[in-house]
């Protein structure tokens, strides 16, 4: 009863107490995986990276993942778990946002680094946000492998795709298989809200990808309606599980909006770098990229933008993208256009609002707080300067 | 005349009458429980493959139609299924309209295995509104205008809508387990045409799983959503060991009930116990509940297989026998293969060779397969009826009733013929 009461009192004063493990540093190192920092910490801003700052936080989550993938049938164990495997993860990024996102939503954390971390609560609300993160992978996983299905895709993150690699059956139901296993996870957390976010995002991914399948020329050509369908199935899945990690630390739901807001805007300037490097390759100019979306007949934000300055184009979209030659004439066009420029122009955009809504989030004090901020800020930067 | 009230029922179509006495299983290697007809001429999933709506007085078995008359109210006879029609053709229509999507080619795809007057009878919704009524929450009474019912408890609501979540997953895994093989392609059987198909199934059964999940998520039950995502891995599970079985694991037994559990018997007993927690019923009742879902699902299945072998008659041989033609071995064969051990070898080479087929045929005919598969069906039917026996004791007419229809429908389960 003391210790409640205790608990209770330090979580309204805000000061977590030492109830559980007698030394904070281990403590944090065991959930954390970090090593002690001193309490004055003076890096550089811009040095603050986001990969590195969660790297040891991350290989825990990569590891538990990789364990809670396991299935009766040994074929859809090692299916399922495919892209799990070390090296072949992907960058993650997801995951480190959402990493960040809970320490920098993390208001009432304490100044000190130190006398934070020894609260029980404190490491099973880590702990259920690390959750988080392992379902979010699992659920883009998951559409990722229905995606190379759908797109006949033969490679993937610098392997072979599942379906390649075992067949269409096996790689759709290994896709249905990690989606519930992500869905059942996510119904452990006991929290109806945050089950509803994500069960939202798994429907925007599909909503999204039949878009992709069934638009009309009309449609394909439309700037509204890439940038919806852009939304469901790029940003829909980070931006809400970004609000979902503020729901769980019990922030208020003007938090958790800028929450969404960040992440949703992350997803949409990846999505648009994405695009032009889909033309450009790691090299400035055009043509270099591996001009999948377009031979797909994708038609994403660049050639939108070039259509504006030359309705030509559409006639040209309309015929479809089976003819070589049709790839290039509208890169032709692309070129003789600002499509690249514009989109680029849309994507620092939407990486200001996602910076703007972390610069929004209510005042800390907390060295760490303030870190994982600037490392989500630095982020909106490292993903919209890369090229490749 | 026999039948008429039952086709009263189903729509006045030609087709659909002529078909009322036939029970045509699946011609592919489903193990689905009562699959609905989807066969789609522009979707063309899977070749050749054709499943027929199941008919309800096909199914109903002869001599039911007592009726009774009391005070102003007919009763209707004890029949499982005309006990919920009403409220099953409510049922679908909200499925329906919930099928709406953004785009409306996936919409119409998805939409055609839940018109009305094609899906059936749909053995597995009826079983959850028995089950929602007999576990104490019962419908409301119709008004004095007759038809219209006013469905009005939330609870109830609520409980149907995991019948609509189950129909959706079910629909789903069979478009999903229909998805062909590189193999196939790659040997020339997918036309574009099926390959298109391929991928309209796919995303097809996408769509119906994230509208269930969005179904369940709005039940604010995180224990419920924890047991329908667990009956995904299991349909999941059981078409993998289906796919990837060792000729050793072929002819076990133990592995054949458990691949026919995570097949067939998992849905419907994991949404009987989503329908007693709906209820805030205790664990004992949901286990029971449960417990239900399982035994009619595995005697359903037993009985399939069965059926597979004999079709209408008694004999032998007059099935479809599409489950041994796809080399799935069934209990049928796994008890003749105790008595005949010869008949391993005959496994292990496969049924490529029709001969092997007829070989098989012949162990079966000198065997007790048949009947002991029967056997089987009965003990697992009559488990379930314990299961319903077992409820907590209930005045409620219409609880009793419910649980009568229950009951029987265990018994016509294992009786049918066809």
């Amino acid at each position: 009863m003391t210790i409640l009461f205790s608990r209770v009192v330090s979580r309204i004063s805000g000061t977590p107490k030492k109830t559980f493990f007698n030394c904070p540093q281990l403590c944090q190192a065991l959930v954390f995986g970090t090593s002690c920092r001193s309490p004055t910490d003076s890096t550089p801003k811009d040095k603050v990276d986001p990969f590195s700052l969660v790297a040891h936080e991350m290989s825990l989550v990569s590891k538990r993942l990789r364990s809670s993938v396991v299935a009766k049938v040994p074929e859809l164990a090692s299916a399922a778990g495919y892209f799990f495997k070390e090296g072949v993860e992907g960058k993650r990024t997801c995951s480190v946002v959402l990493l960040l996102m809970a320490t920098a939503v993390d208001i009432h954390r304490p100044e000190s680094p130190f006398c934070c971390i020894g609260d029980t609560w404190t490491i099973e609300l880590r702990r259920r946000q690390q959750l988080i993160a392992e379902i979010t992978e699992m659920i883009h996983v998951a559409s990722l492998i229905h995606d190379d299905v759908l797109d006949d895709a033969d490679t993937r993150r610098g392997i072979g795709s599942l379906s390649f690699v075992v067949g269409n059956k096996l790689a759709v139901l290994a896709g249905d298989f990690l989606l519930f296993r992500a869905l059942r996870t996510l119904a452990s957390l006991k929290n109806t809200e945050v089950v509803s976010l994500l069960v939202t995002a798994i429907e925007n991914l599909v909503t999204g990808e039949t878009m992709q399948m069934a638009a009309t020329i009309e449609q394909r050509c439309s700037m509204e309606y890439y940038m919806q369908k852009t939304y469901y199935k790029t940003a829909s899945l980070i931006s809400n599980s970004c609000k979902a990690i503020a729901l769980l630390s019990g922030q208020t739901p003007g938090v958790a909006k800028l929450a969404f807001e960040y992440g949703k805007n992350l997803g949409l300037a990846y999505q648009f770098i994405d695009d032009i490097l889909d033309f450009t390759g790691s090299s400035a100019s055009l043509g270099k990229g591996s001009l999948s979306d377009i031979r797909l007949g994708i038609i994403t934000a660049p050639i939108l933008f070039a259509t504006e300055e030359f309705p030509q184009l559409h006639a040209v979209i309309e015929q479809g993208f089976d003819d070589p030659a049709n790839v290039d004439t509208a890169l032709e066009y692309l070129r003789k256009s600002r499509g690249i420029q514009r989109t680029r122009e849309l994507a620092t955009k939407h990486a200001s609002l996602a910076a703007a809504a972390i610069d929004s989030l209510p005042e800390s004090c907390s060295m760490d707080v303030r870190k994982s901020r600037q490392a989500l800020i630095n982020l909106t930067q490292i993903l919209t300067a890369r090229n490749k | 005349m026999l039948f008429c009230r039952g086709f009263s029922r189903i729509s006045r179509n030609p087709r659909t009458i002529l078909l009322g006495f036939i029970l045509s299983r699946p011609t592919g290697p489903s193990q689905s429980l009562l699959s609905n007809q989807y066969l789609n001429s522009t979707l063309k999933v899977c070749a050749g493959r054709e499943t027929f709506s199941w008919s309800l007085p096909a199914f109903l078995g002869i001599g039911r139609q007592i009726h009774h008359q009391s005070s102003s109210i007919i009763e209707e006879q004890l029949d499982p299924f005309s006990l919920v029609a009403d409220e099953l053709s409510l049922l679908a229509k909200r499925l329906r309209s919930m099928v709406v999507a953004e785009v409306p080619k996936l919409a119409s795809a998805a939409e055609y295995f839940f018109k009305l007057g094609v899906e059936g009878k749909r053995f597995r919704p009826t079983v959850l509104l028995l089950m929602a009524t007999a576990l104490n929450v019962h419908i409301p009474e119709p008004t004095a205008g007759g038809v219209g019912d006013t469905l009005t408890t939330d609870l109830r609501t609520r409980q149907q809508s995991i019948a609509e979540i189950t129909e959706m997953i079910h629909v789903a895994s069979l478009l999903h387990d229909d998805v062909l093989d590189d193999a196939d392609k790659r040997r020339g059987i997918g036309s574009l045409n099926a390959v298109m198909g391929n991928k309209l199934a796919v995303l097809a059964g996408d769509f119906l799983l994230s509208r269930a999940c969005v179904s369940l998520a709005a039940l604010k039950n995180t224990e419920v959503v924890s047991l329908i995502a667990t009956v995904v891995e299991h349909l999941v599970t059981g078409e993998t060991m289906q796919m990837t079985t060792s000729s050793e694991q072929r002819c076990s037994m133990e592995y054949y009930m458990q691949k026919t559990y995570y097949k067939t018997a998992s849905l419907i007993s994991n949404s009987c116990k989503a329908i007693a927690l709906l209820a805030g019923q205790t664990a004992e009742v949901a286990m029971l509940a449960f417990e239900y879902g399982k035994h009619l699902g595995l005697a359903f299945q037993l009985i399939d297989d069965v059926l597979d072998f004999t079709g209408t008659s008694a004999s032998l041989g007059k099935g479809s026998l599409s489950d041994i033609q796809h080399g799935i071995v069934t209990a049928p064969i796994l008890f003749a293969m105790e008595e005949f051990p010869q008949l391993h070898a005959i496994v292990y080479q496969g049924f490529d060779n029709p001969e092997n087929v007829d070989i098989a045929l012949e162990y079966l005919g000198k065997s007790d397969g048949i009947q002991r598969t029967r056997e089987l069906a009965m003990k697992h039917a009559n488990l379930a009826a314990a299961a319903i026996e077992s409820l907590p004791e209930s005045n409620d007419e219409q609880v009793r009733k419910s649980r009568r229809a229950l009951v029987d429908l265990t018994q016509r389960v294992i009786m049918r013929n066809k």
